[in-house]
């Protein structure tokens, strides 16, 4: 009871002055402190940690006017308060049902919601099974503070070191992927997290390339859509029972004609051979590859060797 | 969220989280039910009068009465006033707000979802809040499906009703109807699956969702529940008979480790992969040996010998077709 009143004091104090303050002036301005120097030293250092451990910004700066200069402190307004995003009864619902369903492993909590106002009255949330479990990665918040920060990023990966301008993470057939600018390549390019090597470092004063406004936000990319390889186009042939199962893998970005048979002949946009290659043969002798020759070629050269 | 078991002594850092959270709501909010509050917050009252009798003490120097924050609880209604230093709450942390926008961005991009409902108009205005992108850099897909296909096995699985669908398995290669009866829709991996009693089978099976063809209600009400009341999270179900094979993958084909589930798995000293599977289905090991091609080698077929000459058929039956 006596550490919650002083933390809250504490905090209050601290949001509340103009100017940094130092050790000495809180010891006096809050109360609850001990007398003894030693242990009002340990009892600040840890009271300064629990703040910092709850995410307030307990920021660090030298008292104005001080020879030797001492250390004083201050939380900004501005870095401490949660714009309010205004969300009216039912939104605030949906968002409590969601954040129940599909839940982000070990990073979503109760405090969240609090803090955008707890559950509305009549938002019990009906119906609100878990959906989905979503595996976290250690990189996500390093990498999510950079593109809200808008600031690039080095990383390894795959053996050579990578600087990216961040733009969007995203998480895709059971993986987490991050896309943005590679310097290396200097265009858009995606990485998956788990094939990171490295930590995640901020470059920090670099310039941030913006994403392109016209960029195609949310659809999934298929294993052949992400890759080095040249950009191609294919010709694919699908038999009629499998070719419902097909369509929806290719998805509608991929122009599909159904022949008189039932089958149906797909043009898909290819950047990664090997993927295509492996899709292709999941559908054994049910599925041909047309054209171009040299795709074609390829596959029965890979069959061969099996034979 | 559901926490099952809170734990019995909140710590001080626990119980500041939550005033910071609550006496903003109060200030915004003067005048309202006790237990309108305790049940917003999902604290129990006499936690929130312990918490707010603690809130009733604190304020700037000199701490004179005037200079305190004023905490009223009259008729089970409460108000707070002079706290304008807690009139907002505290940002929300990284985790926290990826947390909300990927759960968020999740449910919506699930098909069916309103594309302009109250949860999207949420994601905009906490996007909005958050900064300047915030709402469009997570992106989270939860797996490809029908809409009219989820929603039927959703109620049917919240029902207890049965349905008849048409299923294609990729892993035996073979279509068929089958009489489910559902009790769970879930997303794992990026697919979404349907957990039912299937009436064809006579056991417990899991179907992925977008390999269902057709979906009909057939007007049954199912009485079947798993034995363990716990939703199986398991998609894989190994019975002891099925045989073993284990295959020799070069170093690019470790995905099949990550992909499937493996026994033994060593790692060489030229970096290739030894690894035993459990072949559940013969047409799934005929396609994976297909697609690895010289990245695999069959080391031992185990208990199924034809594995030795599986590439092989299945290529030349593939070529067949190219050759015509």
């Amino acid at each position: 009871m006596a550490k919650l009143e002083r933390l809250l004091n504490l905090t209050a104090v601290l949001l509340n002055t103009e100017r940094p303050l130092a050790a000495d002036e809180l010891r006096q301005m809050v109360e609850g402190y001990p007398e003894a120097d030693a242990s009002f030293r340990r009892t600040f250092e840890r009271d300064k940690d629990d703040l910092r451990v709850l995410g307030i910004p307990l920021r660090v700066e030298k008292v104005p006017a001080t020879q030797p200069p001492v250390d004083g402190y201050r939380i900004p307004a501005d870095e401490y308060y949660l714009p309010d995003p205004g969300l009216d009864a039912d939104e605030l619902a949906a968002m409590h049902l969601a954040s129940l369903t599909v839940r982000l492993e070990g990073l979503g909590d109760e405090e969240a919601l609090w803090k955008l106002g707890g559950l509305p009255d009549d938002g019990g949330p009906a119906g609100g099974e878990s959906l989905a479990d979503i595996p976290a990665d250690p990189r996500l918040i390093p990498l999510f503070s950079a593109i809200n920060d808008q600031v690039p990023v080095t990383f390894d990966y795959r053996g050579t070191e990578r600087t990216i301008d961040p733009w969007r993470l995203s998480f895709q057939r059971g993986r987490w992927y991050l896309s943005g600018n590679d310097h290396l390549r200097g265009e858009e390019r995606n990485f998956r997290l788990d094939r990171i090597d490295s930590d995640v470092a901020r470059v920090e004063g670099a310039t941030w390339m913006a994403a392109p406004a016209s960029e195609a936000s949310g659809r999934t990319l298929q294993a052949w859509e992400m890759g080095e390889d040249e950009a191609l186009s294919v010709r694919l042939l699908v038999d009629a029972g499998r070719a419902e199962v097909a369509s929806r893998q290719l998805g509608a970005a991929t122009s599909a004609e159904a022949q008189p048979d039932g089958s149906v002949i797909f043009d898909v946009p290819v950047v990664n051979l090997d993927a295509f290659r492996s899709f292709v043969l999941g559908f054994l002798e049910h599925a041909e590859i047309l054209d171009p020759p040299e795709v074609r070629d390829d596959l029965i050269n890979w069959l061969e060797t099996l034979t | 969220m559901a926490a099952p078991s809170r734990p019995p002594k909140p710590t001080a850092g626990d119980r500041l989280r939550r005033v910071l959270a609550i006496v903003p709501w109060i200030v915004a909010n003067p005048g309202r039910p006790m237990a309108e509050v305790a049940e917003r917050f999902g604290v129990a009252e006499e936690e929130l009068i312990k918490d707010l009798e603690v809130v009733w003490m604190v304020g700037l120097p000199p701490y004179t009465p005037d200079s305190l924050v004023d905490v009223v609880i009259e008729d089970g209604k409460v108000w707070i006033n002079y706290a304008d230093f807690f009139s907002r709450p505290l940002r929300l942390s990284s985790a926290q707000a990826l947390a909300l926008l990927a759960s968020s961005d999740a449910l919506l991009s699930m098909p069916g979802t309103d594309p302009d409902g109250p949860l999207a108009r949420a994601l905009d205005k906490l996007g909005a809040a958050l900064g300047s992108r915030s709402d469009d850099s997570v992106d989270v897909d939860l797996g490809a499906a029908e809409a009219g296909m989820l929603s039927e096995l959703r109620q049917a699985a919240s029902e207890g009703t049965e349905v008849e669908i048409d299923y294609y398995s990729y892993n035996r290669d073979d279509q068929s109807t089958r009489r489910i009866a559902p009790w769970r829709v879930s997303s794992s991996g990026g697919h979404w699956y349907v957990e039912a009693w299937c009436h064809s089978a006579d056991g417990e099976r899991i179907f992925r969702v977008d390999r269902i063809e057709g979906c009909r209600p057939t007007g049954e009400v199912s009485v079947y529940r798993p034995d363990d009341g716990e939703p199986s999270t398991e998609v894989f179900h190994p019975r002891p008979s099925d045989p073993r094979v284990t295959l020799r993958l070069q170093p690019r084909a470790g995905w099949v480790t990550e992909t499937y589930p493996c026994q033994d798995i060593t790692v060489n000293d030229d970096d290739t992969i030894d690894a035993t599977l459990v072949v559940t289905a013969v047409p799934w090991l005929e396609r994976l040996l297909v697609r690895l091609g010289p990245d695999v080698e069959l080391v031992d077929a185990g208990d199924l010998p034809e594995a030795q000459s599986m590439a092989a058929g299945s290529a030349n039956r593939i070529l067949g077709r190219y050759r015509s």
